[in-house]
């Protein structure tokens, strides 16, 4: 007993590298069943009129992009795909590298121009402050754009959008945490009338359930929900995303199988923990 | 994410968006994925050579974002803006009120004094200066936070929290007795979500003596959380083991012939075991592990005091 409650977690990380490393090598895809927020995504997005003003917020950074840029990614293709501008905003300071590398490919995908179909307004710092700030004036927040240096007057997406989120149709957010989903639900979604939707990552996806559907109509949660979603996108776009779709198709089995390895060793535990106890007990009586 | 954009080889170094990841870069990503794992085996030269680049790098960026975003625009482009357009019959608009220039760069000063009040503490901590902007910061916050945060976090979620236990699409009240059109789950939901939330506030009761019915509803209430945490740990392991498959899978993509070592296979040809052999991931990693062998092999027999 002594020696199994000394054991060297060291090799419980060994073997969990060597399980995902093997799984991911055999490559096993498996299609993912719907889910009900996810879908409401989907819906959400499905339900806006084309030329639509959809304000895209970034706001992740290198150590989430593995669970938030697969949804970033077909977030951009199903709204370029359904012919709705996007203004992207970004309140990390790493963020705005991965919305114009992102752009820069899949725009060209639909033809969307820059200026008229999309837009980068670049990283505003402050936090809720800055959240608040876009929302009470867009102008005020963003007086020109990040890529070109353009006025916000002479830019054409932003022509009808003003103050008090005036002209945005919908606000998306790729919530990382802090500031993420739930600042702008306090600051925006409170206050303006703009139906919010969320990709979250793992982390943060349990905070989200409360505000469903009333506030956040509908949300991606963590590496499931974007494979889930990319499977709806690509149907859509017929294979834009097949590449993203199936590598987390793989992902997501590798995720399942390594998570059935972290039950067992809690199982484990638990069952050394209890002898353990019991043999105290019976040492002491 | 669109192979036909990436359907170029790599070259050694460039900076051009859209284009394929280069072979510097492949094998730096190697190198600094795999050291900051080698970590796992115990602390080392590598793991602290990916730190500390991670945090110079990273303060940079941030130091530069900031500066960018936060002094450059904001302060130094904005007033030389408006100084340049002072007497040109420009107005400006701000809060929706029409302003000229000179107003507007008055306007723009006062956060930049005080700003700089914050930083007096610098040359003298126990200044009265940094006070009044830190006031100012902590009544704005709290004013910011007090309205929406009440509003999205407390008065919504009161007024969610108090639904039918019947689903309204299915059957109303009228009708309870049509237990047959009952969505059941829902219903059985939403008096788990009722019991749960009531005993898990009846856990924060403190004002009243335990008595046994208290400390019945405050287990409940502790069930619940532990419940709720659990299930927040279950997302947590999620997201960790979803950035190992991602490291994983970046990885893997840089053991293509591209980046190997091994000269480029034939036209026609397929990349052989020895182009996997000599790619950036297995060279890197069969180095840190052996750079680690040798150390713990020079330390056996060494006390460790």
């Amino acid at each position: 007993m002594a020696a199994i409650q000394d054991f060297d977690r060291r090799w419980i990380f060994l073997v969990m590298g060597v399980l995902v490393t093997t799984l991911y090598a055999l490559g096993i895809a498996k299609e993912l069943t719907r889910s009900e927020y996810v879908d409401s995504y989907y819906a959400t997005i499905e339900a806006l009129p084309e030329g639509s003003v959809v304000m895209l917020s970034a706001d992740f950074d290198p150590a989430s992009a593995a669970e938030l840029l697969p949804a970033y990614t077909a977030t951009i293709h199903h709204l370029l795909k359904r012919r709705l501008k996007v203004i992207n905003v970004a309140t990390w300071p790493a963020a705005p590298p991965y919305t114009r590398g992102e752009f820069n490919q899949i725009a060209p995908l639909y033809d969307a121009v820059y200026g008229e179909a999309w837009v980068s307004m670049g990283f505003l710092p402050g936090d809720d402050v800055a959240m608040g700030n876009i929302g009470q004036s867009m102008r005020s927040a963003f007086p020109e754009d990040d890529v070109t240096d353009t006025p916000y007057d002479e830019l054409p997406i932003l022509a009808d959008v003003g103050d008090n989120m005036e002209g945005i149709d919908l606000l998306i957010t790729m919530s990382a945490g802090y500031p993420g989903i739930l600042e702008w639900i306090a600051q925006v979604g409170g206050r303006y009338d703009v139906p919010i939707l969320a990709a979250t990552t793992a982390v943060q996806t349990p905070d989200l359930f409360a505000f469903y559907p009333t506030q956040c109509v509908g949300f991606l949660g963590a590496a499931t929900g974007a494979t889930r979603y990319l499977q709806l996108v690509d149907e859509l776009t017929e294979g834009a995303v097949e590449e993203p779709k199936l590598k987390n198709q793989k992902r997501m089995m590798v995720q399942s199988w390594a998570h059935m390895f972290m039950i067992a060793l809690i199982v484990i535990g638990n069952v050394i923990y209890f002898m353990g106890r019991s043999r105290e007990r019976r040492a002491t009586a | 994410m669109i192979l036909g954009l990436q359907n170029v080889a790599p070259s050694f170094f460039t900076l051009v968006p859209g284009a394929p990841n280069d072979i510097l870069g492949a094998w730096l990503v190697c190198f600094f994925t795999l050291a900051v794992f080698s970590f796992l085996y115990r602390d080392n030269p590598f793991y602290k050579t990916a730190e500390h680049v991670f945090v110079g790098l990273g303060t940079a960026y941030f130091a530069l974002q900031y500066y960018e975003e936060g002094i450059w625009g904001p302060v130094v482009e904005y007033l030389g803006d408006r100084s340049a357009d002072m007497g040109a019959g420009v107005h400006y608009s701000l809060g929706g009120m029409d302003i000229d220039p000179g107003i507007a760069i008055g306007l723009r000063i006062i956060p930049l004094l005080l700003g700089l009040m914050l930083l007096w503490r610098l040359f003298s901590p126990s200044s009265w200066a940094p006070r009044w902007p830190l006031a100012i910061m902590v009544g704005v916050y709290a004013a910011l936070k007090m309205t929406g945060e009440t509003q999205s976090k407390l008065v919504v979620l009161i007024a969610d929290a108090m639904t039918p236990i019947t689903d309204p699409d299915k059957v109303g009240w009228s009708e309870w007795t049509n237990i047959e059109q009952w969505n059941v789950f829902f219903t059985f939901s939403k008096i788990v979500f009722f019991v749960g939330l009531f005993c898990a506030l009846g856990h924060f009761l403190f004002t009243y003596k335990r008595t046994r019915l208290l400390a019945g509803v405050s287990r409940i209430g502790v069930i619940t959380l532990m419940i709720t945490f659990g299930s927040m740990f279950g997302f947590t392991v999620l997201g960790r083991i979803a950035l190992l498959i991602e490291r994983v899978d970046a990885l893997d993509g840089y053991k293509q012939a591209e980046y190997s070592l091994a000269a480029a296979p034939a036209a026609g040809d397929s990349a052989n075991w020895m182009h996997a052999a000599l790619s950036p991931p297995l060279i890197i990693g069969g180095i840190i592990v052996l750079m680690l062998a040798l150390g713990a092999m020079s330390r056996r027999g060494k006390s460790t005091a």
